[in-house]
């Protein structure tokens, strides 16, 4: 019999660095199909409908791009947190407080819009992501309160915050009573870029964000002192990286970006407030931006990725009457295989005699 | 079957003859293909569920007429009912129910890309060419039951689990009370919102505070049956199923239950579309055309609480009782309809008031 031992690399191995995400996805495939055959489904037929139906049918390409467009925006920010050791698991909240931000600008400008409506509801996007995201940076850089807590904790108290804004304040007049806010003025809508289908001004601005921050975090001194930070904090303190600093741009960055898919989806997507806006992109993006190896390039296809799961999920409901737990079942199989996975970046399976063997 | 390459040669003639034998069979009567969208799962005996038995009693009515129904669970009120209504229509669905508030925007949007198919939207406002709107009034349904409340309380106090406080909802809550107050006229509700159609373990927090606080006979208007467990457990005089019987979670504590049957609503709508024959409208059946059914009382309640609450449903089957006839006050003890007046259906579908003994939610 063979035996096998597990050896730490000298250096933390490059291929697998990027073969483990493309073999977690793989693997999910198998694994996926073999489970729900065995539990009485068609299994491949799952796997086909989840994974490649959304590809090969081009309808389904504009429901990816819009479905992949948040994902990519909030995964790249929280790439460059978590580059630097930082923890924001709070991204769901400074996505609604971003787009809570900018429906306050598209209401308080309705009827008086014009071409500058939805640049300042992005401004304000922004503003409102980082501004939530300084709470934890505050309490964190002043009082040493972990920021893993404090974001997830504030991430409630936005969606308490849309709850009461969306019944009292902001209230549609002609909604029927819903809380929901009015539609937004057409100055406050995302336009649509390609004429006949729902894909709008989000999706290039997605792929525009990620580009721009693979080349910062990779040619700048920002980039490198993200790294740096996170790679080794004790030589980034000799080498003069002020450690509070760090912590601030990284909650700072991710909160902004949070806030601005929270405006793009506000904008674009749902054209209103309503209580249904948080759809956990934020905490998706989680997945979404380890899955892309906390490279920003990578969190495009990974953002791809898990968009395809969520329209292929529904896809084989439609198709073959597969529960939308199975959806749940596929993402979570991803991510547990990738962080399985990992181990082969940092360890190789060494071959080893076995003790029997060994001893005769 | 091994794979070699006459095998593969097989497959792919076969293959190829595939789409002739697809356009003839259509060309014969294609059964209808029918999809139902759901904001929760068909399991969660309540709303959802009722809609997924309506879709099986539509199957099993109009037999090969009509496809196997497709249903499509958890789908999100926002831009991810946009994607799953396009999907189905896609698809050569042609008839497409749509079971929640929340879709409304976006059944009104895809139903503008494919006019040649037809949606319903339940419990909605809007409507167009090829979207209709279908309810059922809840609302008698819950003069039964407020009925109940307000014979067997003792507190006089009791709790609404509401989702949001939108007419349906509203109306619900004011059915319930003004029914309670016939019977003891000290008797208070509170509603809680909980921003929510199904989330079991708020509704089930929600139960408990209201437990704590005095109150001893709980309502909801959400989806599943997490209220009524929790009324079991603690012991209190009880509760209603909503939706759906939901006596196998709370033997002891459900004193009855509103049942949906949309069953009946859907073989109608089916057969309009195979026919050729159907419209646009709203349509808003109640106890007396059998959409909205009481289901059996518990065992804790007595005979003439039984007797009374026959009375309430009978007499709103056959016409002679209305909950919402004047005089009735609002929360602050103003009229709002004077004495001998019924609301109109227009009223009561635009209610955003309370009526007294409502305790209205800060």
């Amino acid at each position: 019999m063979m035996q096998f031992r597990l050896e730490k690399r000298r250096e933390p191995s490059k291929v697998m660095l990027y073969a483990t995400p493309v073999a977690a996805v793989v693997l999910t495939m198998i694994v996926g199909a073999i489970i729900f055959s065995a539990i009485g489904y068609d299994g491949v037929g799952a796997v086909r409908e989840i994974f490649l139906t959304p590809l090969t049918n081009a309808f389904k390409w504009q429901d990816l791009g819009v479905k992949a467009a948040p994902l990519i925006i909030v995964g790249v920010g929280l790439s460059i947190a978590y580059r630097a050791n930082v923890w924001n698991i709070g991204a769901e909240g400074q996505y609604i407080m971003g787009g809570l931000a900018a429906t306050w600008v598209a209401l308080a400008t309705h009827g008086m819009g014009g071409w500058w409506t939805l640049p300042v509801m992005m401004l304000a996007g922004v503003a409102g992501g980082a501004a939530y995201a300084a709470i934890p940076a505050l309490l964190r850089t002043r009082l040493n309160v972990n920021e893993i807590l404090t974001s997830l904790m504030l991430t409630y108290a936005s969606v308490q915050l849309i709850y009461y804004l969306v019944r009292a304040p902001w209230k549609d007049p002609m909604g029927m009573g819903f809380p929901q806010t009015r539609r937004f003025a057409s100055e406050a809508l995302l336009p649509n870029i390609l004429p006949g289908t729902i894909v709008h001004a989000g999706v290039p601005i997605a792929v525009i964000v990620a580009l721009v921050a693979w080349f910062i975090m990779s040619r700048s001194v920002f980039g490198y002192q993200m790294r740096v930070v996170g790679a080794a904090p004790h030589a980034a303190r000799y080498g003069g990286f002020s450690e509070n600093k760090t912590i601030w741009l990284a909650l700072l960055v991710s909160g902004a970006l949070a806030g601005l898919a929270g405006m793009l989806e506000v904008a674009g997507p749902f054209q209103r407030m309503v209580p249904g806006f948080p759809t956990n992109y934020g905490f998706t993006a989680i997945i979404v931006a380890f899955l892309g190896r906390l490279n920003p390039l990578g969190v495009i296809f990974a953002g791809i990725v898990m968009a395809i799961t969520f329209v292929g999920g529904e896809v084989a409901q439609t198709t073959i009457g597969l529960s939308s737990s199975a959806t749940g079942v596929f993402q979570a199989m991803m991510l547990f295989f990738l962080l399985a996975g990992d181990i082969l970046v940092r360890y190789r399976l060494k071959r080893v005699a076995p003790q029997g063997e060994a001893r005769a | 079957m091994t794979l070699n390459r006459r095998n593969l040669l097989k497959a792919g003639v076969a293959a190829a003859a595939l789409p002739l034998l697809g356009s003839r069979a259509f060309a014969q009567s294609e059964p209808l293909k029918v999809g139902f969208m759901l904001i929760g799962t068909v399991n969660d005996n309540g709303w959802n569920f009722g809609h997924a038995t309506g879709a099986k009693f539509m199957k099993d009515t109009l037999g090969d007429l009509v496809a196997e129904p497709t249903i499509v669970e958890n789908v999100p009120e926002g831009p991810d009912c946009e994607r799953v209504l396009r999907e189905l229509a896609q698809s050569g669905h042609k008839l497409i129910f749509a079971t929640s508030f929340g879709y409304g925007d976006y059944v009104i949007k895809v139903a503008e890309q494919f006019p040649d198919v037809r949606f319903e939207h339940a419990t909605g406002y809007q409507r167009s060419d090829n979207v209709a709107t279908y309810n059922a009034r809840f609302h008698e349904g819950r003069a039964v039951c407020g009925t109940i409340a307000g014979h067997m309380s003792k507190t006089g106090k009791a709790g609404y689990i509401g989702s949001f406080p939108i007419p349906e909802v509203v109306m619900g809550i004011n059915a319930f009370v003004l029914a309670a107050r016939k019977v003891n006229p000290d008797f208070t509700i509170t509603p809680v919102y909980i921003s929510t159609w199904n989330d079991p373990a708020k509704e089930a927090d929600t139960a408990r505070a209201m437990i704590d606080q005095g109150i001893d006979v709980i309502a909801q208007h959400t989806d599943g049956p997490a209220a009524l467990q929790v009324a079991e457990e603690r012991g209190i005089v009880g509760g209603f199923g909503q939706g759906a019987d939901m006596s196998a979670f709370a033997p002891k504590a459900q004193l009855t239950s509103i049942i949906d049957h949309w069953g009946p609503h859907y073989v109608n709508a089916a057969q309009a579309v195979i026919d050729g024959t159907w419209e646009t409208g709203d349509r808003w059946p109640g106890l007396k055309e059998g959409e909205v059914q009481i289901g059996p009382y518990g065992e804790s309640v007595p005979a003439d609480v039984v007797a009374a609450a026959e009375a309430v449903k009978n007499g709103q089957i056959d016409g002679s009782f209305n909950i919402f006839t004047g005089p009735i006050n609002d929360h602050t003890g103003a009229e709002k309809v004077p004495a001998g007046v019924i609301m109109t259906d227009a009223e009561l579908l635009s209610m955003d008031w309370y009526v007294e003994g409502v305790i209205p939610p800060a």
